[in-house]
C-alpha cells in the first residue's frame, strides 16, 4: 500500500461533467490536508460544450519536483451515457483515452448510469475497476442530477480511503452551500456517503485491495490551491499594478477576470478593452498617468499590440505585458501550451528599443517574478514581457504561503514639484544609465512632450542626426544597466564543468528539474541551466558560465528552438536541440530519453511526438485531441 | 483679450515661427482657438494632457503648453481614455484628424463615444490625408456630386455627427477653424461638459483639398437654430440630415446629453498609497 503519493486523471464531457469542478474541490481539500496537489496538465478544447475534457493531478506529502510522467494511479470517468448505436461511446470516452495511462495494479472508477463497458483488457493488467451508477443514483434516489459528481467524489474519496468521517468535505460543503440551507448541505452529504457505499460494495464482491491511500497531515504549514494567472495577478497587485486592461482571450482570460474582482479593491480599476490594442493603448495612457500598469494576452493578441510595443519603448512608457502562450501560429491550438512566441516578444516591432523578456518557471515565480516585473517596467521605462503558457497560467497547484512576502514598492526617477525648482525638468534627459527623469502629468513645473516620433530631450519632435543618434543609445543604454544591476543569472542545477548541459527557460523547470534526476539516476550526470531572466542576455557571464561545459541540449516548447537561436546568436556556441510541439506538455521521462538521444550526436535535433508517419483522415469523426 | 493668458500657452511649446504648417491651415485656427478656451478655462498647463493623433493635426501638441503625448495612428483616444481613468483630475483632450479618426481609429471612436470618458475629442477635420500628400480620408467628399459608392475603391464619406450619435456620444458638437472665436466657445462648453466631448471642427487644408475652401465653407455654414433642443437625441439626428439636405453645415452643439456618472477617484501611484497592501482577503479565497 502506498501513501500520500496518488496521481489522478478526472475525464468527462466538457462543461456538462464539471471535471474542474470536481479536481479544484480534490485540490483545495487535499491542500487544507497538507498534501500537496498538482493540477497542471489541463486538457480540454476550445468549445463551451461537448468536447473531451480531463484534468490530471499529481497528490504527494512532499513538495513534487513536477506534476511526474502521464502514467495514473487512479481514473475517473464522468462520461455516463451510451449510446450502442454511435460511433463513440461517450461514457468510455475517458476510458477509452485514458485506459492506456493506467498503471499496471491502478484503479478504474467510471460512471455506469447507463451500462457497464468492457474492462477485460485493463482487468487483466490487475486493474481494479469500480462500475458507480452516480447520474442514476442522482436522479432517481436523490433527485438532484447536479450533485452526481459528489457521488463520484464520495466514491473517489473512498477509493483513497481519505476522509472516512466526511469532515474535509462537510466543511467545504457547508462553505459553499450553508447559505443556501442546510438541506443542500445534508443532500450533498448524503450523496457523497451513496458514493463510498458503492465503493464498498465492489470491494466487497471482487475482495479488492486498494493500492494507494492519502493521510492528512494537517496544520504543517499555510498554503493555498492556486493557479498561474491568479499568482501573477497577485504579484501585480502586490508590485503595485493598479491598472489592468485585457481582451479575452484563452489562457489569458482568467487574469482579467481575477482582476476585475480583486484590482477595485486596493483602488486600482481593470478594462475589458474592446479590443487588443485599446487594452494596451488605455494601459499606456494609465502608465503615462503614473500608475503601474499591465495588460495580458496570448499569442494572436500579442501580435495586434506589437505596434504599441514600440510606442512604450520610444516613449519610455512603462508597461508589463503578460503573454501567456499557447500553440500557435494564427489561432492555433488556443487550449495547448507552446513556447513559441519568444520570437514575437524579442524581435516584434519595427526599429530598436530596449525590452526586457521574463519567464517564470513555476507557479509560485508567477508572483515573485512579477514583483520583478513591476520593478523593472518602472525602472526602466520600457515594456517588459511576462511569458507563461497555457499550462502554467491554468494549472493549479498547492503553493504554500511563504511565497507571498510583500515587499516595499520602490517608485524609481519619478521627479516632484521640489525637484524640477532645483534642476530644470528635461524628460528625456541623456544619462549615462539611460534612464531619465520621469513625471506625472500634474505636476507643477515638470511638463513633458512624449512622442513615439523621433525627439529631443524635452520631446520635441526633431530628426536631427546627432540628437537621433544619441536618443537611440540613450535608450539602448537602459539594456546595458539592467544586465548590470537587474539581470540574474540562469539557476544552475549540478555541476556544467565537464558535463552535458540541459538548457531551458519558463514553464519547463519542473519537468527538466525532473529529468535531470532520472537520468543522474541512470548514472548520466547532467547540468540543468535554466533562465527566467531570458531577454536580454548577459554574453560575458554566460560566456563564463558555458566555457567549461560540455554538449549543451537546449529543450523547448516550440518547433524551431527559439530560445536555442537566442544561445547560440548571444553566445557563439553550437545548441542541440529537444523540441515538443504537438500541444501536449512535456514530460519528465521523455525528456531524459529524449536528452539521451540528442547527446549522440552533435547538432542533434530530437523532436518529441514528431518526425511521425502522417495520420489518416478520419471524416465524420471528432478529432482526439493528442494524447 | 488675455494676452499674459494666451502668452503662458507658448511656454513649452515649439516656437510660433517654426510651426509646421502650410500657411493659411485650417489648424493655425484651431490652435487659436484652442488657447482662448484654455485661457478663459483658466486651465493651469501642468494639469492638461494633450494627445495628439498622427498627422498634421495631431502637431498640435507640441505648438501649445502643456503636457503631451502621440503615439500611434488611430490611438489617441485609447491613451486619452486609460490616462483619464487613472487619474479623474488631469483635463485630457485628444487632438486628432478625420483619417486618424474615422479610418485606422474607428474603433476607438465608436468604443470611446459609448464609454463617455470625461474628455475632449477634437477633430480637425479636412476630408484628407494631408501629411502623405492628399490621399482620400473617411470624410472625402463633403458637398461633391456623388459618384461615390458606386466602386469599392471610394465609398461614401462618413458622417461624423451621425456615426458619433449612432455611437452613444453624449455631446456632439461642430465648429469651423475660419470662425476661430466660435470655435473656441465649443472647445470651453466641450471641455465643461462631464463626459466624452466629440468636435468635429472643418479645418480646411489648403493645399490637397482645394473643393472645400475657407470660402466654400463661409457660404455653408449656419448656426445652429436657437430654438434647438440639444438635449434630444432624435432632433439632433434630424438636425443634420436637414442641414445636408439643403447644402448647409450646422456650427454649434447638435447634441448635449451627460449620463449620470459614478465619481471615480485617482487610482493609487505613490509609494504610500502602495505600501501595507493586505493579500489575505485573497489568499483566504485560496485556501
Amino acid at each position: 500500500m502506498r501513501v500520500n503519493h496518488v496521481k489522478l486523471l478526472v475525464g468527462g464531457v466538457q462543461l456538462r461533467d464539471g471535471v474542474t469542478t470536481v479536481t479544484d474541490i480534490l485540490g483545495k481539500i487535499f491542500t487544507r490536508a497538507g498534501l500537496f496537489a498538482v493540477a497542471m496538465e489541463k486538457g480540454y478544447a476550445s468549445t463551451i460544450y461537448g468536447a473531451h475534457q480531463f484534468d490530471p493531478m499529481l497528490v504527494t506529502e512532499e513538495p513534487p519536483v513536477s506534476y511526474g510522467d502521464p502514467e495514473v494511479d487512479v481514473l475517473v470517468a464522468l462520461d455516463y451515457d451510451s449510446n450502442p448505436d454511435a460511433p463513440e461511446q461517450p461514457n468510455r470516452d475517458t476510458v477509452l483515452r485514458h485506459g492506456g495511462k493506467l498503471r499496471d495494479g491502478g484503479v478504474l472508477v467510471y460512471d455506469s448510469s447507463t451500462g457497464e463497458i468492457p474492462t477485460g483488457a485493463l482487468e487483466a493488467r490487475g486493474i481494479q475497476v469500480f462500475p458507480i451508477p452516480a447520474r442514476r443514483i442522482a436522479q432517481s434516489e436523490l433527485k438532484r442530477e447536479i450533485v452526481k459528481n459528489v457521488v463520484m467524489t464520495g466514491a473517489l474519496f473512498r477509493l483513497l480511503q481519505f476522509d472516512s468521517d466526511e469532515a474535509y468535505l462537510r466543511q467545504l460543503l457547508e462553505e459553499r452551500f450553508l447559505r443556501k440551507g442546510r438541506e443542500v448541505v445534508d443532500l450533498n452529504l448524503q450523496a457523497a456517503r451513496r458514493g463510498r457505499q458503492e465503493v464498498e460494495r465492489v470491494l466487497e464482491a471482487n475482495g479488492y485491495q486498494l493500492p494507494v491511500r492519502l493521510e492528512p497531515r494537517p496544520g504543517r504549514h499555510r498554503a493555498v490551491y492556486i493557479s498561474g494567472n491568479e499568482c501573477l495577478g497577485l504579484g501585480a497587485i502586490a508590485g503595485g499594478v493598479r491598472f489592468y486592461a485585457g481582451y479575452p482571450i484563452t489562457p489569458a482570460s482568467s487574469i482579467l477576470e481575477f482582476m476585475e474582482q480583486w484590482l477595485p479593491k486596493y483602488g486600482g480599476r481593470a478594462l475589458q478593452g474592446q479590443n487588443e490594442r485599446e487594452s494596451i493603448r488605455a494601459a499606456l495612457g494609465a502608465a503615462l498617468a503614473g500608475v503601474r500598469s499591465m495588460v495580458g494576452s496570448s499569442g494572436p493578441g500579442i501580435s495586434l499590440k506589437v505596434e504599441e510595443f514600440g510606442v512604450s519603448g520610444a516613449t519610455e512608457t512603462p508597461v508589463i505585458v503578460v503573454d501567456a502562450q499557447r500553440a500557435g501560429p494564427s489561432t492555433g491550438m488556443p487550449t495547448r501550451p507552446e513556447q513559441g512566441d519568444l520570437n514575437l516578444v524579442i524581435g516584434g516591432g519595427h526599429g530598436d528599443f530596449p525590452r526586457i523578456v521574463l519567464a517564470p518557471g513555476t507557479v509560485e515565480e508567477c508572483y515573485t517574478l512579477m514583483l520583478e516585473a513591476c520593478e523593472l517596467s518602472d525602472k526602466y521605462q520600457c515594456p517588459v514581457f511576462f511569458l507563461t503558457d497555457l499550462n502554467l497560467s491554468e494549472g493549479k497547484k498547492t503553493v504554500l504561503e511563504d511565497v507571498f512576502r510583500r515587499p516595499q514598492v520602490v517608485r524609481h526617477g519619478i521627479v516632484r514639484e521640489e525637484d524640477v525648482r532645483a534642476k530644470p525638468y528635461r524628460r528625456f534627459e541623456v544619462t549615462p544609465s539611460g534612464i531619465s527623469p520621469r513625471s506625472v502629468p500634474g505636476t507643477p513645473g515638470a511638463i513633458f512632450k512624449a512622442s513615439g516620433a523621433e525627439h529631443d530631450e524635452f520631446g520635441f519632435v526633431s530628426i536631427d542626426p546627432r540628437k537621433r543618434a544619441a536618443m537611440v543609445e540613450k535608450r539602448m543604454r537602459k539594456l546595458d544597466t539592467y544586465l548590470q544591476e537587474d539581470w540574474k543569472p540562469p539557476q544552475v542545477f549540478g555541476s556544467v564543468r565537464g558535463n552535458p548541459v540541459v538548457v531551458g527557460w519558463g514553464n519547463t523547470r519542473p519537468v527538466l528539474e525532473e529529468a535531470r534526476l532520472f537520468l543522474q539516476r541512470r548514472g548520466v550526470p547532467v547540468a540543468l541551466v535554466h533562465f527566467t531572466h531570458v531577454f536580454p542576455l548577459h554574453r560575458r557571464k554566460l560566456e563564463a558560465l558555458f566555457a567549461d561545459a560540455g554538449p549543451v541540449v537546449v529543450v523547448e516548447q516550440n518547433f524551431s528552438g527559439q530560445f536555442a537561436d537566442l544561445l547560440q546568436r548571444e553566445l557563439r556556441i553550437a545548441t542541440r536541440r529537444v523540441n515538443k510541439y504537438n500541444g501536449v506538455p512535456l514530460y519528465p521521462t521523455e525528456v531524459a530519453e529524449a536528452v539521451l538521444q540528442a547527446l549522440q550526436r552533435e547538432g542533434a535535433v530530437v523532436r518529441i511526438g514528431g518526425d511521425s508517419q502522417p495520420v489518416p483522415v478520419e471524416v465524420g469523426r471528432n478529432e482526439h485531441e493528442g494524447d | 483679450m488675455n494676452t499674459k493668458g494666451i502668452k503662458l500657452w507658448e511656454e513649452n511649446a515649439v516656437p510660433k515661427h517654426r510651426i509646421q504648417w502650410c500657411p493659411g491651415c485650417g489648424d493655425f485656427g484651431v490652435l487659436a482657438a484652442l488657447k482662448q478656451a484654455l485661457t478663459e478655462l483658466e486651465v493651469m498647463p501642468h494639469e492638461l494632457l494633450l494627445v495628439g493623433g498622427i498627422g498634421c493635426s495631431g502637431q498640435i501638441r507640441n505648438y501649445l503648453n502643456g503636457n503631451a503625448f502621440h503615439g500611434t495612428h488611430g490611438g489617441a483616444l485609447a491613451y486619452g481614455l486609460g490616462a483619464k481613468m487613472a487619474n479623474p483630475d488631469l483635463k485630457v483632450i485628444c487632438l486628432a484628424g478625420d483619417g486618424d479618426t474615422f479610418a485606422i481609429g474607428v474603433e476607438n471612436f465608436v468604443h470611446v463615444c459609448r464609454r463617455d470618458p470625461d474628455m475632449v475629442l477634437l477633430v480637425m477635420n479636412n476630408g484628407v490625408y494631408g501629411l502623405t500628400k492628399g490621399q482620400d480620408s473617411p470624410t472625402a467628399g463633403l458637398g461633391q456630386p456623388d459618384e461615390r459608392g458606386s466602386r469599392e475603391e471610394h465609398p461614401p464619406m462618413v458622417d461624423a455627427l451621425l456615426l458619433a450619435l449612432a455611437s452613444e456620444a453624449t455631446f456632439v458638437a461642430q465648429s469651423f477653424s475660419g470662425d476661430v472665436k466660435h470655435t473656441a466657445r465649443m472647445i470651453v462648453e466641450a471641455i465643461q461638459h462631464p463626459g466624452f466631448a466629440f468636435i468635429n471642427d472643418f479645418s480646411p487644408c489648403v493645399t490637397y483639398n482645394r473643393f472645400n475652401t475657407y470660402d466654400w465653407f463661409r457660404e455653408r455654414v449656419e448656426h445652429v437654430p436657437e430654438d434647438h433642443d440639444p438635449s434630444d437625441r432624435d432632433a439632433a439626428w434630424r438636425l443634420v440630415r436637414e442641414f445636408a439636405r439643403r447644402g448647409k453645415i450646422p456650427l454649434g452643439v447638435v447634441y448635449r446629453n451627460p449620463r449620470p456618472k459614478r465619481p471615480q477617484r485617482r487610482l493609487p501611484l505613490w509609494e504610500d498609497e502602495l505600501s501595507g497592501v493586505d493579500l489575505e482577503p485573497v489568499l483566504a479565497t485560496y485556501r
